[in-house]
């Protein structure tokens, strides 16, 4: 009897420690969850966080990373379930825009500054006039990414129009290289490529004509679109329509293409996977009758879950993660600034991906309702326009019908 | 001591039922039934729903052509297995049956792959069977066979057949175990009277041991049915969301995936939750009706063997 009384004594003597840590923690501190869908980066956003808890002694931000694949069903199951975390991080556009209808997120509008964000940054913060969330996180801007290497050995320059990216893919095709890797599987990148030649032929004003219904995609000059995509897929690496966006880009960084239409935000990912990977960016080729493009959109928004019990506290992480040193921060390690007054302190290849999206930069188009399902729809049949089964025409079509200028 | 009334007597037995009914009913039945539900409004999965359609969403389903094309290949994945089980997997199980050195090694390593996490096997297959990196096509080059190198998961004559290989040899051990253990229960007696009745190996086994292997052979084609037309790790690591190319492997369980959480990471603006819940149902539905027929005829035969 007395050994388990002693026993019983010095378990709860080895437990009362913990107990009472865990009691101070939850006194002294508040913690605000937060969920992000950048694994890659999370040594990165725990670094920011960690300037974040310093200037704001009590708080704890829990970040959970996880894979987009988990990331989005996760989120939707957690907001329908009332478990989302504390900051909200979804898709600007149609995304937060359905979660602000269905009260999932606060509306921050006169309780966050965010007169230092850009134009686009700020369309896509107050889609309709009001903020529900905010791109802390940056923007991510897509162009063209060219081996260094690569180009030097064969005397290459990248190019600037459409003709000359064909002939240069020609000669890298002739030297055994893999021309461009377009990794086809899920159908991101063939997506973005489908962005960026349209936005090459329609600009900013092209793209909202496409919105209010004016111009269509199915337009002859934009059933060129289709039609120099599956162009542009014939100089794509062996095994194309096999290949996961992942592989792709690992295959790039590692050297095995000459040219990879890419974005601010894969940056870190190509150096992490190779980091004497040697990068030159442009704007993507003009085609005829168009102009070099990039396109941007932001690394999502980020809002204020309307159940969080610290909702004060959440508003201020935002707050400051839009402040100038945050910005910074997120500018040198991650990706593009939202805001005018950070540029990269550092690093030769988001200076030039900064300068690339001077030239015709269009907004991603999945950030507006009324042509948000032409990338996702482009994500599903580009390996049938590759394979042939479908026409430009009918590619086209199908493009066109998933426009609603009616969306809102 | 109190007499037990006869109500405790006669359903005092179901208290021992409760807690795994309550388990059953809270984790599978609610749900289930929450998904019936949600299959008849229209609803996004993200935001406030559009309220109910009634029917809408079942008349959607069962005139695409998409649930059927993925229904197909369920189906093609389902008999190509089915007849590799059989086959393979029974005559492996004979072989070990007859104690081989080292059989347990054997055992062990036939069985390990169904242990192993279908994701992680599936992205070790994709790297063996990419054209870029991948070391089948060397492999192929370097015994001489180089004019079959391919890109296998890219090609549309292929890409299924690849998912047929990659899955066989993730559930050939359920086939080896199976007949492996059936095949321990025949009775040795059986054989030595056909054999003293004159019938040869070929004669014992096919009058004798197998009839006697249909428990064996009713758990293995349920098992493999199941296991087929509700796949997807396997198909969304190696062909992806679409069912690369172009939907050539795109199964029931990628679609489902696809319409609920949408097909291009970039965005979700496609998913359709309560669509996808009622491919699912519908899925289910077929399921329960196959798998009744399907025992039935095999419980049949497994009384005349």
């Amino acid at each position: 009897m007395a050994t388990k009384l002693a026993r019983r004594a010095v378990l709860a003597s080895a437990l009362l420690p913990t107990a009472f840590a865990g009691r101070a923690r939850a006194q002294s501190g508040i913690t605000l969850s937060l969920w992000h869908n950048h694994p890659e980066w999370k040594d990165r956003v725990i670094a920011i966080l960690n300037k974040f808890e310093a200037a704001h002694p009590g708080v704890h931000i829990d970040l959970q990373e996880m894979p987009s694949s988990v990331y989005v069903p996760r989120m939707n199951t957690a907001l329908a379930a009332g478990e989302a975390p504390d900051i909200i991080a979804l898709n600007a556009g149609p995304n937060m825009q359905s979660a602000a209808d269905a009260g999932y997120v606060l509306d921050l509008t006169n309780r966050i500054d965010v007169s230092m964000l850009t134009p686009p940054a700020l369309a896509a913060s107050a889609p309709r006039g009001k903020i529900f969330g905010v791109p802390i996180m940056g923007a991510y801007s897509v162009a063209l990414y060219c081996n260094r290497d690569i180009f030097a050995k064969y005397e290459l320059t990248p190019p600037t129009t459409w003709d000359q990216l064909i002939a240069t893919a020609k000669t890298l095709k002739s030297k055994g290289v893999a021309p461009m890797m377009i990794p086809a599987q899920d159908g991101t990148i063939p997506g973005f490529l489908y962005m960026l030649i349209g936005s090459s032929i329609l600009g900013e004003e092209g793209v909202a004509a496409l919105r209010k219904g004016s111009r269509k995609l199915t337009d002859p000059d934009l059933v060129q679109i289709a039609v120099l995509l599956k162009e542009a897929f014939s100089y794509a690496q062996p095994g194309a329509i096999g290949t996961a966006y992942t592989e792709g880009k690992a295959l790039f960084a590692m050297g095995r293409a000459g040219m990879m239409e890419a974005g601010s935000a894969d940056y870190a990912g190509f150096t992490s996977t190779n980091p004497k990977a040697n990068f030159t960016v442009v704007p993507f080729p003009a085609v005829p009758g168009g102009k070099p493009s990039t396109v941007t959109g932001m690394q999502g928004v980020f809002g204020v879950n309307s159940r969080s019990k610290h909702p004060e506290e959440a508003i201020a992480f935002l707050q400051w993660m839009l402040s100038k040193p945050a910005a910074q921060m997120v500018i040198d390690t991650i990706t593009l600034s939202t805001s005018r007054e950070v540029a990269p302190s550092d690093n030769r290849v988001m200076k030039e991906m900064v300068d690339a999206t001077k030239f015709n930069d269009v907004r991603v188009w999945f950030e507006y309702p009324e042509i948000g399902k032409v990338f996702p729809t482009v994500a599903q049949k580009a390996q049938a326009l590759f394979l042939g089964e479908l026409s430009p025409e009918a590619f086209s079509k199908l493009l066109q019908d998933t426009v609603d200028p009616s969306a809102t | 001591m109190r007499p037990r009334s006869r109500f405790s007597r006669r359903y005092g037995h179901l208290w021992f039922v409760l807690p795994g009914l309550v388990v059953f009913a809270t984790f599978l039945i609610y749900p289930m039934a929450k998904a019936f539900q949600l299959s008849f409004i229209d609803w996004s999965g993200l935001g406030a729903s559009n309220g109910f359609v009634g029917l809408a969403n079942y008349r959607e389903a069962l005139t695409s052509p998409a649930l059927y094309l993925a229904a197909w290949h369920n189906v093609i994945l389902f008999v190509a297995i089915l007849i590799i089980q059989h086959t393979l997997g029974l005559f492996l199980a004979v072989q070990l049956n007859a104690r081989p050195r080292f059989m347990e090694v054997y055992r062990t390593i036939l069985f390990l792959p169904v242990i192993l996490s279908l994701v992680a096997t599936g992205f070790i297959w994709t790297l063996m069977l990419s054209p870029n990196i991948g070391i089948l096509n060397p492999l192929l080059e370097a015994v001489g066979l180089g004019f079959l190198a391919g890109s296998w998961l890219d090609d549309p004559r292929f890409a299924l057949a690849c998912i047929v290989v990659v899955q066989a040899w993730n559930h050939i051990g359920w086939a080896v175990v199976l007949y492996l253990s059936g095949l321990q229960n025949v009775p040795q007696e059986l054989r030595e009277a056909a054999q003293i009745d004159g019938a040869n190996a070929w004669q014992r086994f096919w009058a004798v041991v197998f009839p006697l292997l249909a428990p064996s052979f009713t758990a293995l084609t349920v098992i493999t049915f199941i296991q087929n037309i509700r796949v997807f790790d396997v198909v969304y690591v190696l062909t992806g969301p679409v069912g690369a190319p172009a939907g050539r492997t795109d199964v029931l369980g990628t679609l489902v995936y696809r319409t609920a959480f949408g097909a291009a990471g970039a965005t979700t603006a496609d998913v359709r939750l309560s669509y996808a819940v009622t491919l699912a149902v519908i899925m289910f539905v077929a399921m329960l009706v196959c798998i009744s027929l399907l025992v039935r005829v095999l419980r049949r035969r497994e009384i005349e063997a």
